[in-house]
């Protein structure tokens, strides 16, 4: 008896409790988790998660709080697109978030559009996604390759190349960056000659067969979209032949990151010049510097690494959308991320109401030696954003 | 091409070749003998990398050092992983088999992801070979040469262990008849564990001399196990020198190719498995199956 009341007051109170709050909002992302990407996929989520963690410590979004639902993108389209079906249809989440590799993006992109929810797109940078597949619910908050082509091909000027090799990895984003870059060497560097155009593939560690032909084109700069271990790779296996020694390598895919550098140390080259979203020693906004503080706190390590950011503003946005539009309705939050500005660790960033392109820019800059550090460091590192 | 091009490319294929035939040949030894094909081979290679790593750069230990660690920790596992589990396998089908080894890389793989987490690492040159010696005409970096000497070092000792040691005579009376075997008073299931080891701990040994050369990311085993397969398919099945041209078959091609035809690179490890398999079905030094 005493039994049989006590379990009815226990589910009273339980009623109770969920009447007086509301369903959580939720959101859900897709970072590669395992394999190759994860190198990028994890610490953009642990920035996505202290973004979360920071709003639900003040009440979540529209007083409600937030549920974050992470899965692994395993940087494959055909397996994004099933699992943030599953995100939408089963787990039924408000907005989605995340994907890493430009092939990931257009496939989620494509799943937002048919399943009409909104996803921003935080890391993906192929500008089909804001171009030609452009559609009502895809936004993205990180650079694009038009914007990275552009900078390198200004880089290639301001470096007074003549004779240039070009490197890109045989696919979207290198696909997509080469084409960036064509369109705007001639407005900065108009005698410079591309002697040697190269692709390696996605996912090459021997880059051997290469090496070797760049070194006898005679070139005076390579510009190169070699990302991560495809560039401390390409340095590995160039530099024993004194490859950087005269060649000054002008590269996109964020090799100015401290992850390459910390790693590299006294194995990184000379002449490089080359990208990052943000630097944990190097600040152009105020906020900058708690935002620092904390994933410094929650990664445990004083040197964090840049995709963090990328995570962390593609859940502020989503939020500041929310809020702005008063629900979570995809159509409302949609219309809400048109023109939306936010404050972010690396300034105010803009989505264009039209393109549906945040206007970040990257630190852009030389990696030089320091007295004091077993690592290099971009210096100066110039922020340069879009106009 | 000129010939110092064509010089440079030669040592890079060669160099290649000796790197993926340190790897082939442990995967061979192990099919030859115990007629398992061991997907989780590559992850095996991913392993030694790792652990180089952890105790040539975390450590701070001499690069051998690390790659004798990774040998006798990847001889370690393999042991433990043959007696607790693989040899209770032996008499069911094959697929029961694959399933294991490929459930052994998805074990694997997260256990790398706890250890190490997904960070990307590098190995420094071992001092002495960072650089390149110059030849007059061309200058060949000396971790290639160094490579190039210490593949067919490996095949030698791998020749004289199998055919030439009393040992080696019970290893490859294992792969002819195992039950006459274990009749005559042989302990064939330890035979079986000390083979499995030692191919393991040839894949350890090529991770870690992969290991300067290239970044260490999780996923590098992805492509590996079939660079593998290919290179013991084109040799032979179970035949040791078989593996060995394979694997030069497969560097130069994989060199040249890429060089002459770049539009083909992905395709051209396929290619040349195809070409020889056309051929030679039973690979170019291996025998038909007669049944």
């Amino acid at each position: 008896m005493k039994c049989t009341a006590m379990l009815a007051a226990v589910g009273v109170l339980a009623a109770g409790a969920a009447a007086a709050q509301q369903p959580p909002i939720k959101i859900g992302v897709l970072y590669p988790l395992t394999g190759g990407g994860a190198v990028y996929g994890v610490p953009a989520l642990a920035g996505h998660q202290l973004a979360i963690e920071e709003l639900n410590a003040k009440g979540g979004i529209l007083g409600r709080k937030i549920e974050s639902i992470e899965r692994d993108d395993k940087l494959n389209p055909a397996a994004a697109s099933s699992t943030m079906k599953e995100l939408i249809t089963k787990d039924k989440v408000d907005i989605v978030l995340g994907g890493l590799a430009s092939s990931v993006g257009l496939a989620m992109s494509e799943v937002s559009k048919q399943e009409k929810v909104v996803y921003i797109s935080t890391i993906p940078k192929s500008i089909q996604i804001t171009t030609d597949k452009l559609h009502k619910y895809v936004f993205r908050t990180s650079a694009n390759t038009d914007q990275e082509g552009d900078t390198m091909a200004m880089l290639a000027g301001k470096n007074k190349l003549s004779k240039i090799c070009h490197l890109q990895l045989d696919y979207a984003y290198g696909n997509d960056l080469e084409v960036g870059i064509l369109k705007a060497l001639p407005k900065y560097a108009p005698d410079a000659k591309i002697v040697l155009t190269l692709k390696p593939k996605l996912g090459a560690t021997d880059f051997n067969p290469f090496i070797p032909q760049v070194m006898a084109a005679g070139c005076d700069g390579v510009l190169s979209g070699l990302w991560g271990p495809h560039f401390v790779s390409w340095v590995k296996q160039a530099a024993p032949l004194g490859f950087f020694n005269k060649i000054k390598w002008i590269s996109g895919g964020e090799v100015g990151s401290h992850e390459i550098a910390g790693e590299l140390k006294g194995e990184y080259p000379d002449n490089v010049i080359s990208n990052t979203y943000e630097l944990w020693y190097h600040a152009n906004d105020p906020s900058h510097k708690e935002f620092q503080a904390k994933l410094a706190k929650k990664l445990n390590t004083q040197e964090t690494p840049q995709w963090a950011a990328l995570g962390y503003i593609g859940v502020m946005y989503a939020a500041a959308a929310m809020e702005k539009a008063k629900s979570t309705e995809a159509d409302k939050v949609a219309e809400a991320l048109e023109g939306l500005s936010i404050g972010t660790p690396v300034g105010k960033l803009t989505i264009d109401a039209k393109t549906h392109q945040a206007n970040i820019g990257q630190f852009w800059g030389p990696m030089v030696k320091k007295s004091d550090r077993a690592y290099r460091m971009m210096e100066p590192a110039e922020y340069i954003q879009p106009k | 091409m000129t010939l110092t091009m064509f010089t440079l490319n030669a040592f890079y294929g060669l160099a290649l070749a000796m790197n993926m035939f340190i790897i082939a040949s442990g995967l061979n030894l192990i099919f030859g003998v115990l007629r398992v094909i061991n997907f989780a081979h590559g992850m095996f290679y991913m392993f030694g990398a790792y652990i180089t790593f952890t105790v040539a750069k975390s450590w701070g230990a001499p690069f051998f050092v690390g790659v004798l660690a990774a040998a006798v920790a990847l001889g370690l596992i393999a042991f433990a992983i043959e007696r607790l589990l693989l040899r209770h396998l032996y008499d069911k089908e094959h697929l029961m088999q694959l399933l294991f080894t490929f459930a052994l890389v998805l074990l694997m793989s997260d256990a790398a992801k706890m250890i190490w987490g997904t960070d990307q690492y590098s190995v420094g040159y071992p001092p002495g070979l960072g650089g390149a010696i110059s030849l007059g005409f061309v200058a060949i970096p000396q971790y290639q040469l160094f490579l190039c000497a210490v593949g067919p070092l490996i095949a030698i000792a791998m020749w004289l262990l199998v055919d030439r040691t009393r040992w080696g005579r019970v290893v490859r009376a294992a792969t002819q008849d195992r039950e006459m075997l274990a009749a005559l008073g042989v302990n064939v299931p330890m035979v079986y564990a000390a083979v499995f080891t030692i191919g393991s701990a040839l894949a350890g040994v090529g991770g870690a001399l992969a290991a300067p050369r290239i970044a260490l990311v999780p996923g590098m085993d992805a492509t590996i196990i079939n660079e593998c397969f290919i290179i013991v398919i084109i040799g032979g099945l179970g035949n040791l020198w078989g593996s060995f041209l394979g694997a030069l078959a497969f560097g130069l091609v994989v060199q040249f190719g890429t060089v002459l035809a770049p539009d083909w690179q992905d395709v051209l490890p396929y290619l040349l498995m195809l070409v020889v398999l056309l051929i030679r079905p039973w690979g170019l030094l291996g025998r038909p199956e007669t049944n």
